[in-house]
């Protein structure tokens, strides 16, 4: 199997299924001749054409509205944000229009808004952040945050598969960080599924996207201490994988859920609710949650780190957790 | 930059880009620009509303020329005696349809609101005729009348109003707010202004994907086009040569706040020059002027020549809804516009100016729209209200619920010889 970095992954998928299904095309900022910011689609206008790698205006309404509309006609439109920084320029077509279409008047939007997002590169606050909460929040979309090569592939190219509107967050720490073993076939990995990425039996840490790593990172070090992690990979933050939420806090008894966005509000919030709601009787000490802070992504170096959550923080929680 | 109006009887053709040429008459400045903005209306109205204080009151005020005489329907150049007499009576189905609509408010079977189209139905009745079987549309809230034409049923909107679980949307929303995909090509608007406009755009890029270059109708008000959404949509359409007909509604009030207080230029239609596309103006009331300027939106959409904007000149002749008076509304703007009722005027037109109807043949058509509006009315009254429980299901496409497939055929794709290629190029972000 190839190695391929989480990037490359995403690049394959997008072009896999472009080749595959001639519905699917591409619009964006910057995103034919000089292939995107971060080079997603580098190669692709070459390949596919400018009818299928749109290069647009900055409007990121036009572009959401007009990836919607070409749905509307049976088309796979995929829609990148340079930023997801800048998703909320195109709130109210995501939120009112996309978002409530199927439960209102039973058209479906098979489209896929894909961004980079996420801390760890000095962005400053509008390069840095994670805005899915605000997705979480919209019944009707999908919102979808790989941790690794594989997963990134195989949840791209569902979601362009996939009948709703998805949104697909993609961690541009881990872009060229962090390589893994890509199948050269054709796979799919399914949408709303979590995947137990270590097993461990004293805790589980629920997390997603580059904290997935910080959490394997902390689990070497604690298993040097004797304590056994679990660490649950969402990969999918809504739809939520209840059963498997449920599931690790059943299995270890005690659960840290660990998310980079900020703390008030977050997923880690409705976490908790689910397992008050699917596992209270499991539960052998209190739910952590190690989030980011209540304010904008800092720009300075010092000042994002302390802002993130760090390793250390997360080696710290889980020996007082396993000590309660 | 100069803007030349193109006022009086000669009406230019629609669908040239704005002439743009340097002055050769001599004028000093020899780098004028002259932009035309064709304008088939046989009247110009003169006059505007201006807030004023009145002692302790701050009011609306209109000043200027407010009895000049009712001009005639202009002849179309492209219907005939049948198509007009045919676009008369969706409207009044349409205005019969909202009377009714009224009187089920008053009678308490409408849940929330009722908005209406009074005023302004030849304008949406005489756009909407202008679209072909294949074309898309998607309607704002006074666009009811489009509704008739496309071929949905009053009893649709009744039950709309009423929240019944016949309505189109099984009570889930209400108003026009509907819309159908598979057969009608039609759009539903969301209570947002001006985010139709690049969903209607990408309906049509969609389109030319699929190898067809569709007409993709809506409207957007004076109030409306305030919104920056209306900006992004227009451009996005102009610059990828998208077959959008936008009709802006230019219908004085915007809820409560005058035209005047929403933009400075002088006519809507200004801004096609700067998106780069045809602008052009119609009277509102007058349905043969909107179909013609509508059919040659559409006929330039179809031929793949992008977007045209056409602004429509009327009076909205209610308040925004059912629980607004308009009060605020000067009474000598509502006498004006009164006398320009676009189906009074059609009707004159047609029963007596053209004599393409008798008077005989007008009173059967006026009571057979009569009796289709009580029948619908009693199809939507005698519909059920929707079970608690069907408030659940279908915030998800799921497996089965529906095939996505290219509604014009599967895109032609014509692949270059690239080669799938690692990447290693600057990045923005490392």
């Amino acid at each position: 199997m190839a190695q391929l970095t989480y990037l490359e992954a995403i690049r394959q998928g997008i072009w896999e299924e472009m080749e595959r299904d001639p519905t699917v095309f591409c619009l964006g900022e910057d995103i034919g001749i000089y292939g995107g910011a971060f080079k997603v689609t580098d190669g692709f206008i070459d390949r596919f054409g400018a009818e299928r790698v749109i290069d647009t205006p900055i409007a990121e309404s036009a572009i959401v509205g007009a990836a919607f509309g070409a749905s509307l006609t049976g088309m796979r439109p995929v829609a990148e944000f340079q930023f997801m920084d800048f998703i909320p320029c195109a709130m109210n077509q995501i939120s009112n229009m996309v978002a409530k279409t199927h439960y209102l008047w039973g058209a479906p939007a098979p489209l896929v808004l894909r961004g980079p997002s996420g801390g760890y590169v000095h962005g400053g606050p509008f390069h840095s952040q994670n805005p899915e909460m605000w997705f979480v929040h919209n019944p009707g979309l999908k919102v979808i945050c790989p941790a690794t090569p594989y997963d990134a592939k195989g949840l791209i190219k569902a979601a362009i598969r996939d009948n709703n509107p998805c949104i697909f967050f993609e961690h541009k720490y881990l872009y060229r960080r962090i390589k893994g073993e890509v199948p050269a076939e054709d796979y799919v990995v399914p949408i709303g599924k979590a995947n137990i990425v270590r097993e461990g039996h004293d805790l589980s840490i629920i997390t997603y996207a580059a904290m997935v790593h910080s959490a394997l990172e902390a689990a070497e070090t604690l298993s040097n201490d004797g304590i056994d992690v679990e660490i649950l990979d969402l990969r999918t933050v809504s739809p939520l994988d209840r059963d498997a939420i449920a599931a690790t806090v059943h299995k270890t008894n005690k659960v840290i859920i660990l998310h980079e966005h900020s703390r008030t509000g977050g997923l880690a919030g409705e976490i908790a609710a689910i397992i008050n709601e699917e596992a209270f009787d499991a539960l052998d000490g209190p739910i952590v949650r190690i989030t980011g802070l209540d304010s904008a992504v800092p720009f300075s170096p010092p000042q994002e780190e302390f802002f993130l959550p760090k390793v250390n923080e997360i080696v710290a929680e889980a020996r007082k957790l396993k000590a309660y | 930059m100069a803007i030349k109006k193109k006022s009086g009887n000669k009406a230019s053709s629609n669908g040239h880009k704005p002439a743009s040429k340097a002055s050769t008459n001599g004028n000093r400045n020899s780098s004028l620009r002259q932009y035309e903005i064709p304008d088939y209306r046989l009247e110009h109205p003169n006059f505007s509303v201006h807030q004023v204080r009145n002692g302790d009151e701050v009011r609306y005020e209109v000043t200027g020329d407010l009895d000049t005489p009712v001009p005639p329907i202009r002849d179309s150049k492209y219907l005939d005696k049948k198509q007009c007499i045919e676009i008369y009576r969706y409207m009044l189905l349409n205005r019969r349809m909202e009377t009714v609509l009224e009187n089920l408010y008053k009678q308490g079977k409408v849940v929330g609101g009722v908005y209406f189209g009074l005023g302004q139905e030849a304008c949406s009745c005489a756009s909407a005729y202008a679209l072909d079987k294949d074309d898309w549309f998607a309607p704002m809230i006074r666009n009811q009348g489009s509704l008739l034409v496309r071929g949905f049923r009053a009893s649709d909107t009744m039950m709309q109003y009423m929240a019944k679980a016949g309505s189109p949307t099984k009570g889930r929303d209400g108003t026009s707010h509907f819309g159908d995909i598979e057969k009608r090509n039609m759009v539903s608007p969301i209570s947002m202004l001006g985010d139709l406009i690049p969903v209607m755009s990408g309906v049509a890029l969609g389109a030319r994907l699929q190898g067809r270059d569709v007409a993709v109708l809506t409207y957007i008000g004076d109030g409306g086009q305030s919104t920056g959404v209306t900006y992004e949509g227009i451009n996005f359409a102009a610059v990828q040569n998208l077959g959008l007909v936008l009709i802006v509604e230019s219908n004085e009030w915007a809820y409560s706040t005058p035209s005047e207080m929403q933009f400075k230029c002088t006519d809507l239609a200004e801004r096609a020059i700067g998106y780069g596309i045809p602008g052009i103006i119609v009277d509102g009331t007058d349905a043969c002027q909107v179909y013609d300027a509508t059919r040659e939106a559409v006929e330039r959409a179809h031929r793949g020549e992008g977007a045209t904007m056409i602004e429509a000149k009327m009076m909205r002749m209610k308040g925004h809804a059912i629980h607004d008076a308009a009060t605020y509304v000067p009474k000598p703007l509502f006498d004006f516009w009164k006398r320009r009722d676009p189906i009074a005027r059609f009707e004159n037109y047609l029963v007596r100016e053209k004599k393409w109807l008798s008077a005989k043949e007008n009173a059967d058509l006026i009571a057979e729209v009569e009796k289709i509006i009580e029948a619908e009315r009693e199809i939507a009254v005698n519909s059920p209200m929707p079970t608690p429980e069907s408030a659940l299901g279908g915030v998800y496409c799921e497996d089965g619920c529906h095939a996505i497939k290219p509604k014009y055929g599967m895109p032609k794709v014509r692949k270059g010889s690239g080669s799938f290629k690692q990447t290693e190029a600057a990045v923005h972000l490392k």
